[in-house]
């Protein structure tokens, strides 16, 4: 569904989106992408259909004609894994990053780090809060870490999707886990959002800080040494990981397994914690390394990315609390979001 | 495993900074340590500790020496470090079952086995109404599956107990996992309450039925096939488990691992899944195989035993979501629960 969607996204001539409120509070920008230059005319399925659930929505369709007429597929039909109808791959897909919200040691104040800690029930409202803001963004593969704050976020995230497909844990930790959690039904895969945990997203490692709370650590490690570790770039803590090490690995993994699925036309979500966020997040906006120090991410506001051409466009940018994050949609977006809405008419 | 090694060593031999994170929950039941019958000593550097790391501290050096001597867990406050004597010897411990609520895949009324499938939003609120349920029993160890479902039961079930202690879970499964989730505070690791994940207690193995449904398996095998692999005891469906299997691995680990907790006056919480726990009340109850096939568990609805001298008495029957789980408090729960109004008064 993504190759035919992006591709889709790209060569329909100008379409445009006007503003249009809706009730999860997101806000379609106008825009207008460029026709594909040796203009192929494009058969637009959706003219005969209701384009926008919203009685404020307009779509206009501008068609193109010449010689050839090409055929686009349903956007975002569950069952369409082909590519585009003409081989092209132009790829546009969906980045999500959710940090999880406030976790038991949050609340009373501890350093973390990688001890695996779950949600508060603040965090937990969070996670779900998080999952309304992204229930129409399409998701094929998600990533987390290998702590339960972070699984959690997801799948609670994931109860609110409209998709109705079913995030599954992968388990490839020995033989027996990997024989054990095989799936005999084609139809069911297909219905499944494979979930991937992976340590090198974990929270950045805090040493010997781990389970302390800030009195005690000021206690005994001096105040102004605390605040080196916490502050700075490349400074750990005593047997700790510095924010350099920890984006080594995090960004490091993104490069190796989640860009390639984006690559492919796969939308991905990541969730995971404010460190190794950040450090893919330094890598995606390319920060230097004073400006991911004071890059702060909210918690249980996801953020999302566009992936096209092999650059990451940010869509909604790192906000407060009490700042609605602002997601323009892009083409593709409003489209799958549109068949979501279809799709719950038939059934409902 | 060193855990486990260490949870055996623990189980005749209490620190009070470890595993038994504070002696409230213990005031009631006090722990009998059993005495090892050679004299020798036992010097715990529990720095080097596998499961719960105090960094470089080196925390309760315990020696036990001949007969006369027992070391017994004081009740009372979480700051007493020391072990101190002579307590009563009442040796009760609470022990939780909780089947996880519903999955996804139980609303699709998919075959799922140990394919591993969340909870819907029901099951959330299922767990959470049963963490209401036990939010004033002790727990000072849970154990759950591999799977996220009964993961997340417990943790959103631990949101409600008022005890407000904090459920880790342990890592163990690299020697960097272990160092990654070592904690360096005495008094954050005797408000924890350590989380242990064992494969041994997931669902039963459904094999070549996982992810199918009840129509396309009948269609695959056949209407009577499909109903003796889900109704009877030892016969497994293609490449997976039967309920003896699957009470076989389930049963061992409870014997091996958590009734040695609850020997040593540790009250667990297991959070698992209808057939590990129906294996596991098999068991505690000495139900024969047709009675087991017959026995089915609620989901979100705890059930709770009580261990005492060796024997399991039953407070809490499996019940329908219609009807209120019967919790008979013992004098010692009652006292309990007293406490936590005392403190959050």
């Amino acid at each position: 569904m993504a190759a035919a969607a992006s591709f889709f996204s790209q060569s329909v001539g100008t379409i445009h989106v006007c503003g249009c409120a809706n009730s999860s509070g997101f806000c379609f920008g106008k825009s207008s992408s460029r026709s594909i230059s040796n203009g192929f005319p494009i058969h637009v399925r959706l003219l005969g259909k209701r384009i926008c659930s919203s009685s404020h929505c307009k779509l206009h369709v501008v068609r193109e004609s010449n010689s050839c007429a090409l055929m686009m597929d349903r956007v975002s039909s569950s069952s369409d894994s082909s590519i585009d109808n003409n081989g092209k791959r132009s790829i546009e897909s969906a980045l999500i990053l959710i940090r999880h919200g406030e976790s038991l040691w949050n609340e009373k104040n501890l350093f973390t780090g990688c001890v695996d800690v779950p949600l508060t029930k603040k965090g937990i409202e969070e996670a779900l809060q998080a999952g309304i803001r992204i229930s129409n963004i399409p998701i094929d593969v998600v990533y987390t870490s290998t702590l339960i704050r972070a699984q959690m976020t997801a799948m609670l995230a994931m109860t609110q999707h409209r998709h109705k497909k079913v995030p599954i844990i992968t388990h490839n930790e020995n033989e027996q886990a990997n024989l054990w959690n095989q799936i005999y039904s084609k139809e069911t895969k297909k219905q499944s959002i494979p979930v991937t945990p992976a340590w090198q997203l974990n929270e950045r490692m805090y040493g010997e800080l781990q389970g302390l709370n800030k009195q005690e650590t000021a206690e005994r490690y001096g105040k102004e040494l605390v605040h080196g570790w916490r502050r700075s770039y490349d400074i750990p803590p005593p047997n700790g990981e510095s924010l350099e090490m920890c984006s080594k690995r995090a960004v490091a993994y993104f490069r190796e397994h989640i860009e390639p699925q984006l690559q492919s036309g796969k939308h991905v979500m990541v969730a995971a914690h404010g460190n190794s966020l950040r450090s893919i997040i330094m890598y995606l906006d390319k920060l230097t390394s004073q400006e991911v120090i004071n890059l702060e991410l909210s918690t249980g506001i996801p953020l999302l990315y566009i992936y096209k051409e092999g650059r990451f466009m940010k869509r909604g940018s790192p906000v407060g609390p009490t700042e609605a994050g602002v997601f323009a949609y892009t083409e593709t977006l409003a489209l799958y979001r549109q068949e979501l809405d279809e799709m719950s008419q038939r059934t409902s | 495993m060193s855990a486990q090694v260490f949870h055996q060593a623990m189980g005749t031999l209490q620190s009070n900074r470890l595993l038994n994170n504070s002696g409230t929950h213990h005031e009631l039941g006090n722990i009998r340590v059993q005495l090892i019958p050679k004299c020798f000593k036992l010097n715990i550097e529990l720095s080097r500790n596998r499961n719960f790391r105090f960094g470089k501290k080196n925390f309760g050096i315990i020696q036990a020496t001949a007969s006369q001597t027992s070391v017994i867990e004081s009740a009372s406050s979480p700051s007493n470090h020391d072990t101190s004597d002579s307590k009563k010897k009442s040796n009760e411990a609470a022990l939780i079952l909780v089947r996880h609520g519903e999955s996804l895949w139980n609303e699709k009324n998919l075959f799922t086995g140990c394919v591993d499938v969340p909870l819907t939003k029901k099951g959330v609120e299922e767990a959470i109404e049963a963490g209401k349920r036990i939010s004033n029993i002790p727990v000072d160890m849970i154990y759950t599956s591999a799977l996220i479902r009964a993961q997340m039961t417990a943790m959103l079930a631990m949101t409600q107990h008022r005890r407000r202690k904090v459920p880790i879970i342990m890592h163990n499964e690299s020697e960097q996992a272990r160092t990654w989730s070592q904690i360096f505070s005495e008094d954050t690791m005797k408000q924890s309450i350590p989380v242990v994940t064992a494969w041994q207690l997931n669902e039963r193995m459904y094999g070549e039925l996982q992810g199918l449904n009840k129509q396309e398996t009948a269609d695959r095998y056949g209407k009577e096939q499909v109903h003796v692999w889900r109704r009877s005891y030892d016969i497994p469906p293609p490449n997976g488990e039967s309920l003896e299997m699957c009470a076989q691995r389930a049963v061992a680990y409870f014997k091996d691992q958590i009734e040695p907790q609850l020997q040593s006056g540790k009250n667990v919480m297991i959070a698992a899944h209808g057939n590990s726990l129906r294996s596991i009340i098999m068991y505690l109850d000495k139900l024969t195989s047709q009675e087991v096939i017959s026995l089915e568990l609620s989901t979100g609805i705890p059930m709770l035993y009580i261990f005492k001298e060796g024997k399991f008495i039953r407070r809490g029957s499996p019940a329908g979501p219609a009807e209120a789980g019967v919790y008979a408090y013992t004098r010692r729960l009652a006292q309990y629960r007293q406490k936590l109004d005392e403190m959050l008064h």
